[in-house]
């Protein structure tokens, strides 16, 4: 004798999927074009549960990650976590499932109550939706890690403003991490092109303490070694108050107010000046 | 050239601001940008002029700081101070607490130069001259308090 799941993947399964699709063409699919493969993966996943719960029920159920509905679903997942769906659709479209299967079942025999059926049906679905869950915060989480990554990449460049002559930018907040980061690349690039003269623009830098500062010391004394003389530019007068009031000197460091006085700077220690085209000549 | 004083904000606001305190809790270095970040918002609502906000941001990341260096962690808060009824005027109370081991000599903590851990010990004194009130007490039931405030 065949289960009641067994007989709804047998007599019912084409209007079931369709169901399914329709509703979440209605509900989730309207703001957004709605790409065909997605109705394939759907329906890949649609068999795969159905052929679950057809299995023989367990007590227990955890969806393995290896087998083959744990592997449709966390493709599915994947997908919609990195077109930054909504969670609470991708949950929600499995819920869906949920209920029309759940109604199918309790139409298909009116005669018997299906509460083993109903019961194994739950179990079946909340091991779905942990697992979704998880694996579309990992995913989440994945991007944001890798996202910061690239930002990190990107908001450390040294730039060559002349021969010998290097500008470090250092725009938003200065931590651990990013020191390091900008002291290995500074150094990097000091050694490349034999910089005499570096600029450290402050300009972008929220807050000067004492960490800051400490970073910023070790960066600069690690610069020194390598015969770069530094020109610090762009703190603001609210910056230098503090760094006064904190106690915090930064010995033997040449400091413009701003960028243009520190490029002027550094271009006089490597013996040169931006001057007009039409400068008279000295007779 | 005196920095113009901005106007106080009006009563409605600073019942929103009192009730929209700061409180974060420090467990790594991003809260602390985040407290600092806070902090220096709260401020520049409650009218404080820039360099004043500029006081507090960085007070806020020092002592958020000592909170992660020297306790493994701690709770951060910023508060509207508000006296107008009484000294007539508006504050901002910043107040770290912690679990941490305490600090065994609280003068030593607060001279310049001195450090436990590889700080440049200059934070607490810093705090100290950047704030206008200050102080530093053992918690009851373990760990130490940190309060300062700034005035408007």
């Amino acid at each position: 004798m065949n289960t009641a799941f067994q007989r709804l993947q047998h007599d019912q399964r084409a209007e079931l999927l369709a169901d399914w699709l329709q509703h979440l063409t209605t509900t989730f699919d309207r703001h957004h074009a709605h790409p065909s493969s997605l109705d394939i993966q759907r329906e890949v996943l649609f068999n795969a549960i159905l052929a679950t719960l057809a299995g023989v029920p367990s007590d227990d159920f955890r969806l393995d990650p290896e087998s083959e509905l744990g592997r449709h679903l966390s493709r599915l997942i994947a997908e919609q976590a990195r077109q930054l769906a909504n969670p609470a659709d991708s949950i929600g479209s499995l819920l869906a499932l949920k209920s029309i299967l759940a109604r199918a079942l309790i139409a298909l025999d009116a005669e018997s109550p299906v509460i083993d059926e109903l019961l194994w049906l739950d179990r079946v679905f909340d091991g779905l939706s942990l697992f979704a869950f998880k694996s579309f915060v990992d995913i989440r989480e994945r991007l944001i890690a890798e996202q910061s990554l690239s930002l990190l990449e990107l908001s450390t460049p040294v730039l060559r403003v002349w021969h010998q002559v290097l500008l470090l930018p250092l725009v938003g907040v200065i931590d651990t991490q990013r020191a390091r980061q900008v002291t290995e690349r500074l150094l990097e690039s000091i050694a490349q092109y034999e910089a005499r003269v570096t600029i450290l623009d402050l300009t972008g830098v929220p807050v000067l303490d004492t960490s800051v500062a400490q970073h910023l010391m070790k960066t600069i004394d690690a610069a020194r070694l390598l015969g770069t003389r530094i020109v610090m530019t762009g703190i603001s007068p609210e910056g230098a108050q503090t760094l006064t009031k904190l106690g915090i000197r930064f010995a033997d460091v040449i400091s413009r107010a701003t960028l243009r006085a520190g490029i002027a700077e550094a271009l006089l220690i490597v013996g040169r000046r931006i001057a007009p085209l039409n400068e008279e000549r000295p007779a | 050239m005196k920095p113009e004083r901005t106007p106080p904000p009006s009563d409605a606001a600073l019942a929103e601001l009192a009730a929209a305190g700061v409180r974060v809790l420090i467990s790594s270095e991003p809260d602390i940008m985040a407290a600092s970040r806070q902090a220096r918002l709260l401020a520049e609502r409650l009218g404080f002029s820039r360099s004043a906000a500029y006081h507090v941001a960085t007070a806020t990341s020092e002592l958020a700081n000592n909170l992660l260096t020297h306790a493994g962690g701690g709770r951060l808060s910023a508060n509207l101070l508000d006296e107008r009824f009484g000294s007539g005027r508006l504050g901002l109370e910043l107040l770290a607490e912690d679990e941490g081991p305490g600090i065994a000599d609280p003068a030593l903590a607060l001279t310049e130069g001195y450090s436990t851990g590889r700080g440049l010990g200059c934070g607490l004194p810093g705090v100290k001259r950047l704030m206008d009130d200050f102080s530093l007490e053992p918690r009851p039931g373990g760990g130490t308090r940190v309060w300062a405030v700034k005035w408007r």
